[in-house]
């Protein structure tokens, strides 16, 4: 089966540093998949090149087959893609974003009115109706990107730390809306750097340090007997096991 | 005190890591330039004081003036750093106060305020002391008639109607100032008003001339202003509103109307555009209506024209306004984002330029052929290369949603965006001359032609900025994502950057003062020399005899043409390099 994303030698050098030193990826249909890395390893960069976002310097993506690049109409409609800390139309409601990209994706009407409905309900938006997208909290432009990316029924999702600055109930509802949609044979990548949120909810995980790709496969081939933090610290971490403390502060 | 130092230090800590590389160059030239203005300051001293007591007053008007037009002026410490660690407004204001006499401009006026030392000693022992504490008050004075003026202005733009306001207000002064010369005109005189020694620009120089109230005067103004700033630091540090008025849901049913309908929607409740808008448009009468104080009322049908041109200029940063919402774009590859852009810059700006235009026209009878190939030529070529200017010149921006406090202030990079306007302000006025000389020629056929290449230039250079977003969009959005140029990109900025320090003045002068040969002393001379208005003014060919007045005039406005053509040739690449995905070095990176 084609995978849903197919990731191969992507690399981005800026300046000196190597960011993304050749990676492949092959994220199958149906798999919830988690990226994780510390700040810095190359996760959102990876993501962006994957997506289309970001011009690689080589290697290539494709999603169910359709590459970035070179096919980009057809590539791009099947994702939905929630980027980490980029702006949207900061001077319409949360409403009108989504009714605006809704018609920009080219859906009809009435099922943009719809859909729009129903994702500011079900994600707790519908109250700042009035509200414009630029006085939006963290954790509410969260969410309003998050309808973004699910508003035209994408088959791929690629979710940039989703749950960054996002309250415990709409985690949770989040969390309800992504198992559905895997359940239903969609895919999601995530990425994240809390391990106990990928643990529980991704079946395939990658570790990523320093722009490659250290560990990769279903959740229990990474981690084996242990917890994935562990095997976490374990791959990326100091010898010293790289925990230190404030001498000063502790008393 | 010691907030005061310590902010005093960081400024000149933050100083030292910028003025280095290119920048230091271009401080560099700005501190040559300052000197120069610096040093025919001083000169002045040892001449005619109501001469040197102007020459502060206009000193005073760039404190005023140059930040709110130059985005926002010095943002090296903002006050948001420090409104964690409980300061009173007053120590607040202080502390900024004294690390804002760090810095290049403050350096070159102090020198210039030395005029008053050596009009002090000209006068008298006792006027060179009382001349050292005016020097530095008068110095004060500028500096916090700048914070405040800015601050206002940062107020203005948080309701609608503030934002209008200050528009008009900085609209019509700047056209005034461009228009100074009916000033002197229209007050009949070369010399300097007696009202101008009494500005607070010249009390440091009435003190040390022995007016008794001089220095208390400037000790409470120092005082006056500096509470007025601490009071605008407080309500600065509040949340920026957005107007929040009338939601009526988009009608749109298609992706190019949901473009539309998201730029018109922009445009109401974007108050830096409302803003931008009044002032274009006050620009545009001011300009064209105050040679109406001398009774001359040939230039008033050009408040139409001239408004396209500065509501071009402003908008020229299209894309980099709105910063990283560039993704929608690049994940929605189908949408014609450009073409969407267009029409509802359109909408917001045909109609009041028409009407401005008809009416101002009516009023003086003419001349219809050449205001109507005007009109639709500039229409055309504005809408066209303001999308094309902001993919290929792009200023990044700082996204809307982090910006600081400072409404004014879209992105870091101030002298990009200036240059970008000037480059928008030049191109845009160019679309309309063939329109112009058919009109000119041929009379009635000037319309048809600017109606002709309106279309062209709307269509063509909307179709070559829309190709170059679509080959380009990945490398736009990293360049607004870190602020910098994507590598291999070799911009006008960074060209200018790179150019040898000699060229680069050379450069400087050809851009900045290329419009005074070219317009007072070319185009606006020969239509006085033309009307027979031959009561000697400034300008230069009105002086001479009658059979060289028009030569004069036609030599002003080449060597002007020549200015611009030779600074854009310094600055234009002498090769041609392909720009790809060849790895550059990394020294490129700014």
């Amino acid at each position: 089966m084609t995978p849903a994303l197919e990731i191969d030698g992507l690399t981005k050098r800026f300046g000196e540093k190597l960011a993304v030193d050749a990676i492949d990826l092959r994220v199958p249909q149906g798999s919830f998949f988690g990226l994780v890395g510390q700040n810095g390893a190359g996760k959102t960069t990876t993501l962006s090149m994957a997506v289309g976002l970001l011009r690689p310097d080589s290697g290539s993506a494709r999603i169910f087959g359709e590459d970035v690049w070179s096919a980009p109409d057809r590539a791009k409609a099947l994702v939905g893609v929630l980027p980490d800390g980029l702006a949207m139309p900061e001077r319409l409601t949360g409403r009108e974003v989504l009714t605006y990209l809704g018609l920009l994706r080219g859906l009809p009407r009435d099922v943009v009115v719809g859909r729009t409905d129903e994702l500011l309900a079900v994600l707790e938006l519908d109250g700042a109706d009035q509200t414009l997208v630029i006085e939006y909290s963290t954790g509410m432009r969260k969410k309003i990107g998050l309808a973004t990316a699910l508003l035209h029924a994408p088959r791929l999702l690629v979710l940039d730390e989703p749950f960054e600055a996002v309250d415990p109930v709409s985690a949770a509802t989040i969390k309800t809306i992504l198992r559905g949609f895997v359940v239903g044979g969609g895919s999601v990548v995530l990425s994240s750097h809390v391990m106990a949120l990928v643990e529980q909810l991704c079946d395939h995980v990658a570790v990523i340090d320093q722009g490659t790709v250290a560990a990769a496969g279903t959740l229990d081939e990474v981690r084996g007997e242990r917890s994935l933090e562990d095997t976490f610290v374990a791959l990326v971490g100091d010898e010293d096991g790289g925990v230190k403390e404030l001498s000063w502060l502790s008393r | 005190m010691a907030v005061a130092v310590t902010m005093a230090a960081m400024k000149v800590a933050a100083l030292r890591h910028s003025l280095r590389g290119t920048r230091a160059q271009l401080a560099g030239t700005g501190a040559a330039l300052g000197a120069v203005l610096a040093g025919g300051t001083l000169y002045l001293a040892f001449g005619d004081l109501d001469l040197l007591a102007a020459a502060y007053a206009v000193w005073l008007l760039g404190w005023l003036l140059g930040p709110v037009f130059m985005g926002g002026g010095d943002e090296t410490l903002r006050p948001e750093y420090f409104s964690l660690l409980g300061l009173k407004p007053r120590e607040l204001a202080t502390g900024l106060l004294f690390a804002a006499f760090v810095g290049l401009a403050p350096l070159v006026s102090i020198v210039a305020l030395t005029g008053l030392v050596i009009a002090g000693v000209r006068l008298g022992p006792g006027n060179a002391l009382v001349a050292v504490p005016a020097m530095l008050l008068q110095l004060a004075v500028f500096v916090l008639l700048s914070k405040v003026g800015v601050a206002l202005v940062g107020l203005g733009l948080r309701s609608r109607l503030g934002a209008i306001g200050t528009g008009l207000v900085n609209g019509t002064i700047l056209a005034g100032l461009g228009q100074i010369w009916v000033v002197f005109w229209a007050l009949g005189q070369t010399g300097i008003p007696t009202a101008v020694a009494y500005l607070p620009s010249g009390w440091g120089l009435l003190a040390v001339r022995g007016v008794w109230w001089a220095i208390p005067a400037l000790v409470a103004l120092v005082l006056v202003l500096l509470g007025a700033w601490a009071a605008l630091l407080t309500r600065r540090l509040g949340a920026t509103r957005t107007s929040g008025s009338g939601r009526r849901p988009i009608r749109a049913a298609s992706p190019g109307g949901a473009i539309v309908a998201k730029e018109l929607r922009t445009w109401s409740r974007d108050l830096v555009r409302n803003y931008q808008l009044t002032f274009a448009l006050a620009y545009g009468v001011g300009f064209a209506a105050s040679p109406l104080l001398i009774g001359w009322n040939g230039m008033l049908p050009y408040a139409g024209p001239i408004f396209v041109v500065m509501a071009a200029g402003l908008a020229a940063n299209m894309y980099g306004t709105d910063g990283t919402a560039l993704w929608l774009t690049l994940m929605t590859p189908g949408a014609r984002d450009v073409r969407g852009r267009q029409l509802a810059w359109l909408s917001v700006h045909a109609p009041i330029a028409i009407v401005l235009t008809v009416v101002c026209t009516a009023i003086t009878g003419g001349p219809w052929p050449l205001i109507l190939a005007l009109l639709p030529a500039l229409l055309g070529g504005a809408v066209g290369l303001v999308p094309l200017i902001s993919v290929y010149g792009l200023v990044p921006g700082t996204d809307p949603h982090r910006r600081a406090n400072n409404p004014l202030r879209t992105s870091e990079d101030d002298g990009g965006l200036t240059g970008q306007a000037y480059a928008a302000l030049a191109a845009v006025a160019a679309t309309a001359v063939p329109a112009a000389l058919a009109a000119q020629w041929f009379g009635w056929a000037g319309p048809a032609i600017g109606v002709a290449t309106g279309l062209l230039s709307w269509w063509g250079f909307g179709a070559l900025a829309e190709r170059r977003l679509h080959s380009h969009g990945p490398e736009l959005l990293n360049e607004m994502r870190t602020g910098r140029k994507a590598t291999g990109a070799r911009s006008i900025q960074t060209r200018f950057d790179q150019l040898p320090t000699g060229r680069k003045a050379i450069a400087w002068w050809c851009f900045g003062f290329g419009a005074i040969p070219l317009f007072p002393q070319g185009v606006v001379a020969a239509v006085f020399v033309a009307n027979g208005m031959t009561r000697q003014s400034w300008f230069l060919a009105t002086y001479v005899s009658p059979g060289l007045r028009y030569p004069v005039a036609i030599g002003f406005a080449v060597l002007g043409v020549a200015m611009y053509a030779g600074g854009t040739w310094l600055v234009l690449p002498k090769r041609t390099k392909r720009q790809g995905s060849r790895p550059t070095p990394p020294t490129e990176a700014l």
